[in-house]
């Protein structure tokens, strides 16, 4: 096990430098100079030429992506072209609030997922399981910044409950000390995670349900409820866990559709907004950040997976 | 698009199947699903009203009408008119086309290559599968975004440019799974016990390894069609779909939701409710295909 | 072309729902102007109002104190606290931001009207001798914050500080401040006389050189690290940059700028009380003011990364005093005012258009010919676009200058609809006058090629289509609107424009100047652009837009006489030469004009002091408001 796990981690690595030499010959590849696009249309030749000398923009490219490494092994991430900040401070900035949001809905729709979908799985193709099932199919469709607006058309616009924007503090405690603020851009993400979380969880107790141990667990005179909670529960979770571990890239990446609506201060809009605007250093950072998470991410879940099945560990992985 | 496949994989659920043989029966199996029929219903429905609607109703989807912007529902439009003048029901059948193409151009194309990618890599095992299955992880760790605004800004976006955008971008996932799937039934009792027998590779692949593949295939292909769909309503969104005067769902629902407050529904509604049921009859035929073909392989 | 201050923007701060309308000038674009000579732009404030809209002024009885909360679109979060940004800032609001503070040495916009503002200046007179080649600057009797007298030596930092550091300041301009200056005289605490290198016009100086200038207090900032002494570091080159150095670092650190005892010490009315990074300020009157206290005990800015968000802030009826509507939300306008709130249209002192590249290797020919650019402007129905697309809240676009803007500077031939009336019928007869077969619907092709009265021009191959791409910036829905009208009636003479929609930065980034001397592929592949607009201030010159090789001229558009024209507007004084310029220049096309959205403010009608509105503060002068009761 864990010389699979030491070569999976090397190649994680490698993964990630990868990762960053792609995005660094991308960013290099799309026409237009950095300088103009931060600087506007009426920028002179002069302003151009200092802002390249200052950031090292006339440098051949390789040149730069070696300073560029360079500086990562000192901790330097860069400044930020349009805003001016230290892109590690940007990313410190903005990463708890993602924590926030991708953290919280993403264990409020395990929480909710978990006993719905058993719930379902024991009621299956009854009336309840069907509506259910229904309603999940519909929202797990619908493309996030729809489910978005409708909530905000509901509750910002029409009942005047919540407020359609975000909070806009720049650190957590701000953030939390806003909580109304909170509710809508959360649950937009929960209502979106919960309705394939639950599919899957009902899927997966379904097959749970049919093992023949709970007949014997049955035989022997458990109570129903003690077999759902005790065996049924037991087993179907490690495939959440799995499920958990591949969307924890998410929280770093930030839910960029619904940051951008709810203009919520995180990774996603940042990265956005970054990307639009030729801003090298916070997409070249958060790039890493976010292609790091990826991987260990993965990581995590191949290893649970290799755990599950030991024919696949032992294979060609 | 990690979770689909989780979700997705075989043996998630189902329904109790008989087992006789391959192909015809399945094909029977899966006609007989309510699902099946709910969803390969609604999308020859949604076909017929895409490309022989316009025929019967006639509308200009390319010139701006100002005189007539965002007009209610009401006489000669019987779906309003949206912000440049144009018929809001015809919008909705030309918009669909471009859908339409769009989802099917990409799932064929991600098919075909994700398909060979997988295949090869699962097949040949070792050093060929590890290296191709990394240069796949970092792919997949890039940012999605990241490629589509560097690429949607080197070239102009067009129907072409979009599906080739978005199959560039699909096709690792279904180069994962079938290589998953091919490592499975590699290790299957009865492959082994087919190359004992003395089968030769491509006999093997041939009986046994590609048509059980295809079951995945075939899911996961459907699921890609939903998914160009949704990626081009979010490309919209963005900024980055298709120009105008081309229609297409998603920009209409991006445009109508800036109207949002001024409470022009006809502009937000039709296309979103089109667009979710078109994705949802997608993802029926995609599950009641993974529910009657997959279960045999267990 | 010198910018207003307090209009600053850069655009690239665009994000995703770009407001490149609003409340903006260009960057700080400092390029070269030459002389502004007209008398009305004087102290005295003789030029008549520049619209100020139809808003009314609160009555009632004024209340002193009270909390005003300022809407600021996207990307308008300052990061840099030290007045004089350097030459890599992109952030144009950092202007706004330390204006408040340490205002302008001149100050613009008096009111509603296209006038210095004494009041607000520091100057008490300025007096022109020696052939206009020497300044002598009075100070008022104003006093710092601190209690500290403001004096010359004040300026003298200043000047010290940009001359060591120049051109790395995002306000300089090659040849002019500190460049002209042969010599600084201080003769008393009170008065400057600056011996320049050549005459100016008074005016031109006053208003476009003068009013980019504050006063920093030497006694407190004249140092080179936090625990050193204040000196006369500034009288040396090396020291002074070691100042520079050491104040723009400091500026940059956004967690100390409340905290700092470097930016305690200011002259203007507001002082800052706290600052988040994410773009939300609040200022509290500067006690110490010399000038007149503001009535507010507190203003708060807050940044809206979205136009809906802050619509809904308007809506909800909260707290928000001072907000802008969304061009594509008029309809909210009644709801607005049942909820206390008060309108007024703000017309934006600047030209719009869409910019045509002369030397596009493809279809720098075709434009370079004046028929076919009539032919598009032609085929354009502006005044439908303003009636129903922006609400009539928007700008027609006659000419060059903005008739609702500058109704002073309005030619006749503008204010009766300009030159290029919406005709597609004559757009059509010119092309095939000039050998091309017209398709309407589809694209019309070149079928007399040559240099002939009735053949399409030079360059222009047989067969030739009539096609362009038309680049525009992203994220309005009015604007997409705009562009889409203006593809659909270019189709009645077969005219193809093709659109592509990006983000303004990544616009900017690929638009640059092209010229018939240097048209370079990387910044030349644009056809069309259309990125917004372009600032004017108090006198509405088109230098640099217009001029050959004239910096904001971005497509390369030449001629002599428009030369001619403009230079005879800053040096002559006759009102009827800004005619001749403004007629000849709406009739040559350089740029296509197209109508430019007006800025529709909203605030609670109980401010006081808000309108008539400063175009060149884009409104914003907490200074003046009140409320009332």
């Amino acid at each position: 096990m864990t010389s699979y796990l030491a070569r999976r981690a090397a190649q994680a690595i490698v993964v990630v430098i990868g990762v960053m030499i792609v995005t660094f010959i991308l960013i290099h590849l799309v026409p237009g100079s950095a300088a103009r696009a931060a600087l506007g249309v009426h920028a002179t030749s002069t302003r151009i030429a200092i802002f390249n000398t200052t950031y090292g923009l006339d440098k051949p490219v390789y040149i730069q992506f070696a300073d560029y490494v360079g500086q990562l092994f000192r901790g330097n991430f860069g400044i930020s072209y349009t805003l001016q900040q230290p892109v590690s401070t940007l990313i410190t900035q903005r990463l708890p609030g993602d924590i926030l949001l991708l953290g919280v809905s993403t264990v409020l729709a395990v929480a909710i997922a978990i006993p719905l979908g058993i719930y379902q799985a024991v009621k299956r193709n009854r009336l309840s399981d069907q509506l259910l099932d229904g309603v999940s199919f519909t929202l797990y469709t619908m493309p996030d910044f729809f489910v978005a607006f409708l909530l905000i058309a509901l509750f910002a616009v029409q009942l005047h409950v919540f407020p359609p924007e975000a909070p806009q503090a720049s650190n957590l405690g701000g953030m939390l000390a806003d909580p109304g603020a909170l509710v809508l851009p959360i649950a937009t993400l929960t209502v979106s995670n919960l309705a394939g979380f639950s599919r899957y969880m009902r899927a997966a107790a379904i097959d749970v349900l049919a093992e023949d141990f709970l007949r014997t667990a049955r035989a022997k005179g458990l109570p129903e409820r003690l077999v759902l909670a005790r065996h049924v529960l037991r087993n179907s979770i490690l495939p959440i866990v799995t499920l958990i571990g591949l969307t924890f890239p998410n929280i770093v990446a930030g839910a960029v559709i619904v940051e951008t609506v709810f203009s919520y201060q995180g990774m996603g809009l940042l990265f956005f907004q970054a990307a639009t605007s030729h801003d090298y250093p916070v997409l070249l950072g958060t790039t890493l950040i976010i292609g790091a998470a990826t991987v260990v991410g993965n990581l995590g879940a191949d290893v649970a997976y290799g755990i599950l099945d030991p024919r696949i560990r032992h294979g060609n992985a | 698009m990690a979770t689909r496949e989780l979700i997705e994989a075989p043996g998630a659920g189902g329904q109790p199947e008989d087992q006789r043989g391959p192909g015809n029966s399945a094909f029977r199996a899966w006609a007989a699903n309510r699902r099946a029929q709910a969803g390969a219903g609604i999308i020859v429905a949604l076909a017929a009203f895409c490309f022989l609607g316009p025929l019967f109703y006639h509308t200009n989807q390319v010139t701006v009408n100002l005189n007539a912007a965002t007009l209610p529902p009401g006489a000669g439009h019987p779906l309003g008119t949206d912000g440049d003048g144009y018929d809001v029901l015809g919008r909705l059948m030309v918009g669909g086309q471009s859908s339409l193409e769009l989802g099917f151009a990409v799932a064929a194309a991600t098919t075909v290559i994700g398909t060979l990618y997988g295949a090869i890599a699962g097949w040949a095992g070792g050093i060929v599968d590890m290296v191709m299955m990394r240069v796949i992880d970092t792919f997949l760790a890039l940012p999605m975004l990241v490629l589509l605004l560097i690429l949607v800004t080197i070239f102009t976006p067009s129907l072409l440019m979009i599906i080739l955008l978005l199959t560039a971008l699909s096709w690792l996932g279904t180069a994962r799974l079938v290589r998953g799937q091919i490592l499975t039934i590699r290790t299957r009792e009865y492959v082994q016990a087919a190359k004992t027998l003395g089968g030769g590779q491509w006999w093997v692949m041939r009986r046994h390894l590609v048509p059980n593949a295809l079951s995945v295939i075939v899911v996961s292909a459907t699921f890609t069609i939903a998914d160009a769909i949704l990626m081009l309503s979010v490309l919209s969104f963005l900024g980055l779909g298709l120009p105008p005067p081309a229609a297409d769902w998603g920009s209409m629902l991006t445009d109508g939701l800036n109207y949002l407050f001024d409470g022009y529904w006809w502009m937000v509604y039709p296309p979103a409710i089109v667009l979710i049921i078109t994705l949802i009859a997608f993802n029926l035929i995609g599950e009641s295909l993974r529910d009657s073909l997959d279960v045999r392989l267990r | 072309m010198r910018t207003s201050r307090r209009l600053a923007v850069t655009a690239a701060k665009a994000g995703v729902k770009a407001r490149t309308t609003a409340r903006a000038a260009a960057a700080i674009a400092a390029t070269a102007v030459v002389a502004v000579g007209i008398a009305a732009c004087s102290g005295s404030g003789g030029s008549s109002a520049i619209g100020s809209g139809n808003g009314t002024a609160a009555t009632g009885q004024k209340i002193q104190g009270g909390t005003v909360t300022v809407a600021w679109p996207d990307g308008s979060a300052p990061n840099l606290i030290f007045p004089l940004p350097p030459a890599t800032n992109t952030n144009g609001y950092d202007l706004n931001f330390t204006q408040m503070m340490w205002p302008y040495l001149v100050a613009e916009g008096d009111g509603g009207q296209s006038a210095i503002d004494p009041k607000e200046s520091l100057y008490s007179s300025l007096a022109w001798s020696n052939g206009d080649q020497t300044v002598t600057i009075k100070l008022k009797p104003w006093k710092w914050s601190d209690g500290v007298s403001i004096t010359s030596r004040d300026f003298t930092f200043v000047y010290n500080l940009l001359k060591a550091n120049v051109p790395n300041w995002i306000g300089y301009t090659q040849g002019l401040f500190p460049d002209d200056v042969k010599s600084v005289q201080t003769p008393n605490s009170a008065t400057i006389v600056l011996n320049l290198t050549r005459s100016y016009n008074p005016d031109f100086y006053a208003e476009n050189v003068l009013s980019q200038i504050p006063l920093l207090p030497q006694h407190a900032w004249d140092k080179t690290s936090v625990t050193g002494k204040v000196g006369n570091d500034d009288e040396t080159t090396a020291g002074a940059k070691a100042v520079w150095n050491f104040l723009q670092k400091e500026g940059g650190d956004m967690s100390t700028f409340t905290t700092n005892p470097l930016w305690k010490v200011v002259d203007g009315p507001f002082t800052l009380a706290s600052f988040n990074s994410d773009g939300n300020y609040t200022y509290v009157p500067n006690k110490n003011f010399s000038g007149t206290v503001p009535a507010m005990s507190k203003v708060v800015n807050e940044q809206f990364t979205s136009d809906t968000s802050e619509l809904d802030a308007l809506r909800a009826g909260s707290t928000l005093t001072v907000g802008q509507l969304p061009q594509n939300d008029v309809s909210q306008i009644a709801i607005l005012k049942s909820e206390g709130y008060d309108v007024v249209n703000q017309p934006i002192p600047g030209v719009a258009g869409t910019l045509l590249n002369f030397y596009n290797a493809q279809t720098g020919p075709l434009v370079r010919q004046l028929y076919i650019r009539q032919a598009m402007e032609d085929v354009t129905d502006r005044p439908q676009i303003v009636s129903k697309i922006y609400d009539g809240y928007a700008d027609p676009g006659n000419g060059p200058v903005p008739t609702t803007a500058f109704s002073q500077w309005s030619s006749p031939l503008e204010k009766s609809g300009g030159p290029y009336p919406y005709d597609p019928a004559k757009a059509v007869s010119l092309l095939k006058a000039h050998g091309w077969k017209v398709t309407p619907g589809g694209t019309s092709t070149c079928q007399s090629p040559g240099t002939g009265a009735t053949e399409c021009g030079a360059g222009i191959t047989k067969g030739e289509q009539l096609s362009f791409q038309l680049l525009y910036s992203a994220g309005t829905t009015t604007n997409d609107e705009m562009e889409a009208a203006i593809q659909s009636s270019s189709e009645q003479a077969g005219i193809k424009l093709s659109l592509k929609s990006e983000p303004f930065s990544t616009l900017a980034s690929t638009l640059g100047q092209c010229t018939a001397s240097s048209h370079p592929a990387s910044t030349c592949g644009w056809q069309l652009v259309d990125y917004g607009y372009d600032p004017y201030s108090l006198y509405p010159t088109g230098n640099s837009i217009f001029n050959t090789d004239g910096v904001n001229n971005l497509g390369g558009y030449s001629s002599p006489e428009e030369d001619t024209l403009i230079n005879e507007t800053e040096y002559g004084s006759s009102a009827k030469t800004f005619d001749q310029y403004e007629d000849y220049t709406a009739e040559q096309l350089p740029w296509l004009w197209v109508p430019l959205p007006s800025t529709i403010q909203v605030y609670k009608s109980n401010l006081g002091g808000f309108a008539p509105l400063n175009p060149f503060s884009g409104g914003i002068n907490p200074e003046d408001w009140y409320f009332t009761k």
